[in-house]
C-alpha cells in the first residue's frame, strides 16, 4: 500500500517536472498553461464526481467566481497577488456555501441545476448594475500584475498540491467513506460516518479548485470579459477529459487530458467542426462501451487474463 | 493496483507526455510554415472564427485581409524602404469564437511562428486576450476592430486600431443628429456590454450637454434573443426615437419585435443594418429596412479623395471577381466587413513601406509617419497616441425603398 | 400565449424523461434541426411552416425511433442510466451541432415576420400573426397529445410505463415498442416546435440548441419532470415571468428562468406540480 503512494507520488512529481522544464523546448507557454490548468480542473470534477457521484455541469461557474474574485481583491482592495489568488479561493468557497443546497437534490436534477447556477453567476457578474465593482460587460483589465511566466509555475504547484491531495483522498479512510457513501449512502450514514458534513466538504474542495485555476487564469491572461471566463465548454471540457481518462481514477484525469487537449490543438484548431464531430462521437463511444475511461482498458486485459482482481474497485 | 499496472500507467503518461510535446509541435505545422526561416517573405500572422458568434463578422474580416495580400502578391509584393520587393504571407488560425482558444493562438503565432506582423480576429472580445500578450513580446498588435476603450492607454505603445472609430467616438454622430433634429422623447436599449454600453454613454453624455435626457435609457443582457415586451412598453410611452444598441443578433430581435408590433415611430436606429445589410435584408426584406436608421459604412458611402489603395468602385469589382479563391467563399454583395480587412491590409503594407526595418519598433514608429495623411476607401486614417483610431468617421443615415430598390440616404454630418 | 409554445418546446422532453428516466441533453438540437428543416424547405420548395410541421413530425418521429433502438436499450441496462444519458446526449448534441455547422453554415436564419399576413385584431387588442400561429398550433398540438395520453390504447400503455416500467411489463406490454414510439414523439414535438422558433426566439443558428436545451429543462422542472400537464403550467409560467421581468427589470431577464428552475428545484424538487415521491 504504502509503496504504491510512493510510485503514484513518483509519477505526479515527474508530471510537474515535465512541466517545469517543457518551456524551455517549448516556448508557447498558453499551451502548457491551460493543459496543466485543465489537468487541475478535471481533477477538481473528479474528486466531486468521482468521489461523490455528483456531476457538475455548471463547474464554470466556480471557475468564473474565483476569476472575478481575485480581480476584484486586486482592483478594489489593492491586495498583493498571493493575498488576491487566497482571496479568490475564499470567495469561491462561499458561493459554494451558498450553493451547498444544491447538494440536496440527485442526479440529473442537480446536474441541471448546477448549469443553472453558473448562468445566474454569470448574469450577475456581466450586469451592467454592478459595473463599479465588476465592470459588467465592459470586461476585466488587471494587465498591469500581467506575467505570463509567475502565473504559469503558480499553476504547477497547485497541480502538484492537486495530485497529492487526490492521492491522500483515495488513500485515507476519509476517501475510502467518501467511496462508500457514493455507492451506498444509508447504510455508509447507519455506521456512524457524517455523510452530509462529507460531501459538503469535497464539494467546497471541488469549488475551491474551480476558483483557484479561475483565479491564476484571470492573473494569465489579465485582460478579459465575462464571457471568456464563463464560458460553459471550460467546465465541460473538464468533464470530458475526466470521464475520458477514467472516473475516480488518480492519473485518468492527467492522462485525458494530455490526449484530448493535445488532439484538441492539433485538429481543432485547422477544422474545428471535424473536431466536435469527433468529440461528439468520442463520447457516445465512451458512454456505450467505455463507460470507465482509457484506464479501464488495462483493467479489463487483466481481468482477461485471469489475473487476481483488485481489492478496491476504482484503483 | 499491482506493479505491473503501475507500471503501464507510467507507460502511457510518458507517452502521452510525448505525444504533448509532438502535438505542439504540430500546431505551428499545421498553420503554416514558420515565418522567420524563410527571409523573404513578410508573415502576417491572424485569427479567423469559422464557428461561434463572431463567424458572421470574422470571416468577412478576414477575406478581406486574404483578398489584400494576393492582390499585394500578384503585383510582386510590398516595396520596403531599402528598395526591395517582398512577398507577404498569411499565417492564420481559427479560434472558434473562444477567447481561451485564441489567448493560446496569439501566444502561438509572436512566440512559434515568430509573425512580422501581428493582426487581431475580429471585435473587443477575441482582441483582449491579444493585448497584454502583445504588449508583453513588444510585438505590434494591428487591430482590425476591436474598439473597446480600454485596450488604448498611454503606457501600451504596441497597439493600432485599423479599421474602426474607437467606441467612444461611434455615437458622436448619432447623438448630433439626434439635437439637429430636435428630438423628443428619446428611448434608448443598449446590450449589456463594452461596445454597446460605451456608446450609450457617449449619446447620454452628448444629449445632457444639450439639455436632453433619454425618456428610457435601459440596458438588457447582450443574450436577449426577444424584444417584444420591452419594445411594446417602449410604444406605449409614445416615443420620438428608439435608439437600439446590440450585437447583429440583438439587432434583428429587437427590429423583428419592432416590425410586429405595428408602430410607427419616426426614428428608429440600430448599428449593423448598415454594416451587414444582406443579412437583414434576407430576414425583413428590402421593404422592411426602409426608415430604418443606421450608421452607414462603405460601400453605403463612397469615400471621396481616395489617395492609397483601390477605391470602392475598384474594389467591388476586384474582391467580387476573386471571391471563389478567398476563405469562407463570400458571395452576394460586399460588405463593410470586406472593405474593412482590406483596410488593416492597406494599413499594413503602407506601414511596411515607411518603416526603416521591420523591428517591431520601427513599425509602431512608421504608423505615425503617416497618420492622417493617408485616405483609403474606408476614410481617413488618424490615430491618437493611444493608437485608438480616430479617423474615419461614421455618419448616420437611413434606409430607403424606392421603385424595389433599397438604398441609403447617408444625414449631413 | 407565447407560455403555450414554450409548453410545446418541454413537452418532447418530458416525455422521454418521464418514460424512459433518458436526460435527452439533444433536445434544443433537435429543435434547432427543425427550425432548419422548415426554413430549408421554404427556401427551397416554398413550403409554408405549417405544413412542414406535418412533415416534419413524421420525419423527425421516425429519427427519434432509430435513435432510440440504437442507444436507448443498452442505456437502461447499465448501471445509472440517467447520468450516462445525460453525458451519451451530450455527445449526440456536439455531432449534431458540428453537422449542423457543416451543412447550414453559421449565419442565423430568420424568417420574414409577415409571412402570415399582418396582425390580427381580437378583442381591441393586435395580436401579431407571428406570434399568434405558433399559439394556435401549439393549442391544437398539445390537445392531440393529451388526446393520444390519456384517451387512446398505446397512449395508456405510455403512462402506464411511465408510472412503472416492471409492472408495465408484467402487464404484458411491450415495453420497446412503446418506450421507442414515445421517444419518436419527443423528438418529433421538439422539432415541430422548432419551427417556430425563428418566430419567437428570434435567429436560430447550429449554436441555438443548447440555451433552448436549457430553456426546456427549466420549463418541464418548473412543471414537475416526467408530468405532461406540469409541462404545459412550466411553459405559462416561463412565458409570463419572462415577461414581467421584461417590463420591470429588464436587465436581469436572462437570468430569471434559471433563478425560478434553482428556487423551484430547493423548495420543491419535483416540480410545482410534482407528486412530491423522491428518494433522498
Amino acid at each position: 500500500m504504502r509503496k504504491q503512494t510512493t510510485i503514484d507520488l513518483s509519477i505526479s512529481l515527474v508530471l510537474v517536472l515535465a512541466f517545469v522544464a517543457l518551456p524551455h523546448f517549448y516556448s508557447n507557454l498558453t499551451i502548457l498553461f491551460m493543459m496543466a490548468m485543465y489537468m487541475v480542473l478535471s481533477q477538481g470534477v473528479n474528486l466531486l464526481y468521482g468521489l461523490t457521484g455528483y456531476m457538475p455541469f455548471g463547474y464554470v461557474g466556480f471557475f468564473g467566481a474565483g476569476a472575478y474574485g481575485f480581480s476584484i481583491a486586486l482592483q478594489h482592495l489593492h491586495f498583493p497577488i498571493v493575498l488576491a489568488l487566497i482571496f479568490g479561493v475564499l470567495f469561491t468557497s462561499l458561493v459554494g456555501v451558498i450553493l451547498s443546497p444544491l447538494l440536496r437534490l440527485s442526479g440529473a436534477y442537480f446536474a441541471i441545476g448546477n448549469l443553472a447556477t453558473s448562468q445566474v453567476i454569470y448574469g450577475i457578474v456581466a450586469n451592467s448594475h454592478l459595473q463599479g465593482i465588476t465592470g459588467g460587460g465592459d470586461g476585466v483589465d488587471i494587465s498591469q500584475y500581467f506575467n505570463q511566466t509567475a502565473s504559469y509555475y503558480v499553476m504547477l504547484a497547485v497541480l502538484l498540491v492537486v495530485m497529492v491531495g487526490i492521492i491522500w483522498v483515495k488513500r485515507s479512510s476519509f476517501g475510502l467513506s467518501l467511496q462508500a457513501m457514493r455507492d451506498d449512502s444509508v447504510s455508509v450514514a447507519m455506521s456512524g460516518v457524517n455523510v452530509v458534513r462529507n460531501r459538503m466538504l469535497v464539494w467546497l474542495a471541488s469549488a475551491a479548485i474551480a476558483g483557484l485555476c479561475g483565479a491564476i487564469y484571470a492573473w494569465f491572461i489579465s485582460f478579459f470579459y465575462p464571457s471568456s471566463v464563463f464560458d460553459v465548454s471550460i467546465g465541460i471540457f473538464a468533464i470530458v477529459f475526466m470521464l475520458f481518462g477514467g472516473q475516480g481514477t488518480i492519473f485518468g484525469p492527467v492522462i485525458g487530458t494530455i490526449i484530448l487537449y493535445g488532439i484538441y490543438n492539433v485538429i481543432g484548431v485547422s477544422t474545428p467542426q471535424y473536431f466536435q464531430l469527433a468529440y461528439g462521437v468520442l463520447i457516445v463511444i465512451l458512454v456505450m462501451f467505455l463507460p470507465n475511461g482509457v484506464l479501464s482498458l488495462f483493467k479489463r486485459g487483466r481481468r482477461a487474463h485471469g489475473r487476481v482482481l483488485e481489492s478496491r474497485p476504482n484503483f | 493496483m499491482d506493479m505491473k499496472n503501475k507500471v503501464l500507467v507510467s507507460v502511457v503518461s510518458a507517452v502521452g507526455l510525448a505525444a504533448l510535446v509532438a502535438g505542439c509541435g504540430t500546431v505551428s505545422g499545421a498553420s503554416g510554415s514558420n515565418g522567420s526561416s524563410s527571409s523573404n517573405v513578410i508573415t502576417i500572422g491572424t485569427l479567423y472564427a469559422s464557428t461561434g458568434s463572431y463567424a458572421t463578422s470574422s470571416m468577412p474580416e478576414y477575406a478581406g485581409l486574404t483578398f489584400w495580400a494576393n492582390q499585394v502578391n500578384a503585383q510582386g509584393g510590398v516595396t520596403l524602404s531599402n528598395g526591395k520587393k517582398e512577398k507577404v504571407k498569411i499565417v492564420s488560425m481559427d479560434d472558434q469564437s473562444n477567447a481561451t482558444t485564441a489567448t493560446t493562438e496569439y501566444n502561438q503565432l509572436i512566440t512559434q511562428d515568430k509573425v512580422n506582423v501581428l493582426v487581431t480576429d475580429f471585435g473587443s472580445v477575441l482582441t483582449a486576450p491579444a493585448v497584454p500578450i502583445a504588449q508583453e513580446h513588444k510585438v505590434v498588435l494591428f487591430d482590425q476592430s476591436g474598439t473597446g476603450s480600454n485596450f488604448f492607454t498611454p503606457t501600451n505603445k504596441y497597439i493600432v486600431l485599423t479599421s474602426l472609430q474607437e467606441s467612444t467616438l461611434w455615437a458622436d454622430s448619432l447623438a448630433q443628429d439626434l439635437i439637429k433634429n430636435n428630438t423628443k422623447n428619446i428611448a434608448i436599449v443598449y446590450a449589456d456590454n463594452d461596445f454597446d454600453g460605451t456608446q450609450n454613454n457617449t449619446v447620454v453624455s452628448q444629449l445632457a450637454k444639450a439639455g436632453i435626457k433619454p425618456m428610457i435609457d435601459e440596458s438588457v443582457p447582450t443574450s436577449t434573443s426577444n424584444y417584444t415586451t420591452i419594445v411594446h412598453n417602449i410604444d406605449q410611452k409614445n416615443p420620438g426615437a428608439i435608439i437600439e444598441l446590440g450585437y447583429q443578433p440583438n439587432d434583428t430581435a429587437f427590429l423583428q419585435a419592432y416590425k410586429a408590433s405595428g408602430v410607427k415611430v419616426p426614428i428608429v436606429f440600430t448599428i449593423f443594418p448598415g454594416q451587414l445589410p444582406a443579412i437583414f435584408e434576407s430576414q425583413f426584406g428590402a421593404s422592411g429596412l426602409a426608415g430604418v436608421s443606421t450608421y452607414p459604412t462603405p460601400p453605403f458611402i463612397n469615400v471621396q479623395n481616395v489617395n492609397y489603395g483601390m477605391n470602392l468602385t475598384q474594389f467591388e469589382s476586384a474582391f467580387k471577381s476573386a471571391e471563389s479563391s478567398l476563405p469562407g467563399h463570400p458571395t452576394g454583395p460586399i460588405n463593410f466587413l470586406d472593405v474593412a480587412g482590406y483596410n488593416t491590409g492597406l494599413i499594413i503594407q503602407h506601414t511596411l513601406e515607411s518603416a526603416k526595418s521591420l523591428s517591431q519598433s520601427n513599425l509602431r514608429a512608421a504608423v505615425d509617419t503617416f497618420s492622417g495623411k493617408i485616405t483609403t476607401l474606408d476614410g481617413n486614417f488618424q490615430i491618437n497616441s493611444e493608437g485608438a483610431q480616430v479617423g474615419e468617421a461614421l455618419p448616420t443615415g437611413h434606409f430607403v425603398y424606392q421603385n424595389g430598390k433599397l438604398s441609403m440616404v447617408v444625414d449631413a454630418n | 400565449m407565447i407560455g403555450l409554445f414554450y409548453a410545446l418546446v418541454g413537452l418532447g422532453l418530458n416525455l422521454i424523461f418521464g418514460v424512459m428516466k433518458v436526460v435527452n441533453l439533444a433536445h434544443g438540437d433537435f429543435l434547432m434541426l427543425g427550425a432548419f428543416g422548415a426554413y430549408v424547405s421554404y427556401q427551397l420548395w416554398h413550403i409554408n411552416p405549417i405544413v412542414s410541421v406535418l412533415i416534419e413530425f413524421v420525419v423527425f418521429a421516425l429519427l427519434g425511433m432509430l435513435i432510440y433502438f440504437g442507444f436507448v436499450p443498452r442505456l437502461v441496462q447499465s448501471k445509472d442510466p440517467e447520468m450516462l444519458s445525460l453525458i451519451l446526449f451530450f455527445g449526440v448534441s456536439q455531432v449534431i451541432e458540428a453537422l449542423a455547422t457543416m451543412a447550414f453554415g453559421v449565419n442565423p436564419v430568420s424568417f420574414n415576420v409577415n409571412m402570415f399576413g399582418p396582425s390580427l385584431e381580437l378583442f381591441h387588442q393586435a395580436y401579431p400573426s407571428y406570434l399568434f400561429v405558433p399559439f394556435v398550433v401549439s393549442l391544437v398540438l398539445l390537445a392531440l397529445m393529451f388526446f393520444f395520453i390519456y384517451k387512446t390504447k398505446p397512449g395508456t400503455a405510455i403512462r402506464a410505463i411511465m408510472g412503472s416500467r416492471d409492472e408495465a411489463a408484467a402487464n404484458g406490454i411491450s415495453i420497446h415498442r412503446y418506450s421507442s414510439l414515445a421517444f419518436g414523439i419527443g423528438i418529433g414535438l421538439a422539432a415541430v416546435a422548432g419551427v417556430f422558433a425563428p418566430f419567437v426566439v428570434g435567429g436560430v443558428d447550429p449554436t441555438t440548441g443548447t440555451d433552448l436545451t436549457t430553456i426546456s429543462f427549466a420549463i418541464i422542472v418548473i412543471g414537475s419532470l416526467g408530468n405532461p400537464i406540469g409541462t404545459i403550467f412550466g411553459g405559462l409560467v416561463y412565458g409570463i415571468s419572462m415577461m414581467l421581468m421584461q417590463t420591470y427589470l429588464p436587465s436581469w431577464a436572462s437570468i430569471a428562468p434559471y433563478v425560478l428552475l434553482i428556487l423551484i428545484l430547493l423548495i420543491r424538487p419535483s416540480g410545482i406540480l410534482g407528486r412530491g415521491v423522491r428518494h433522498a
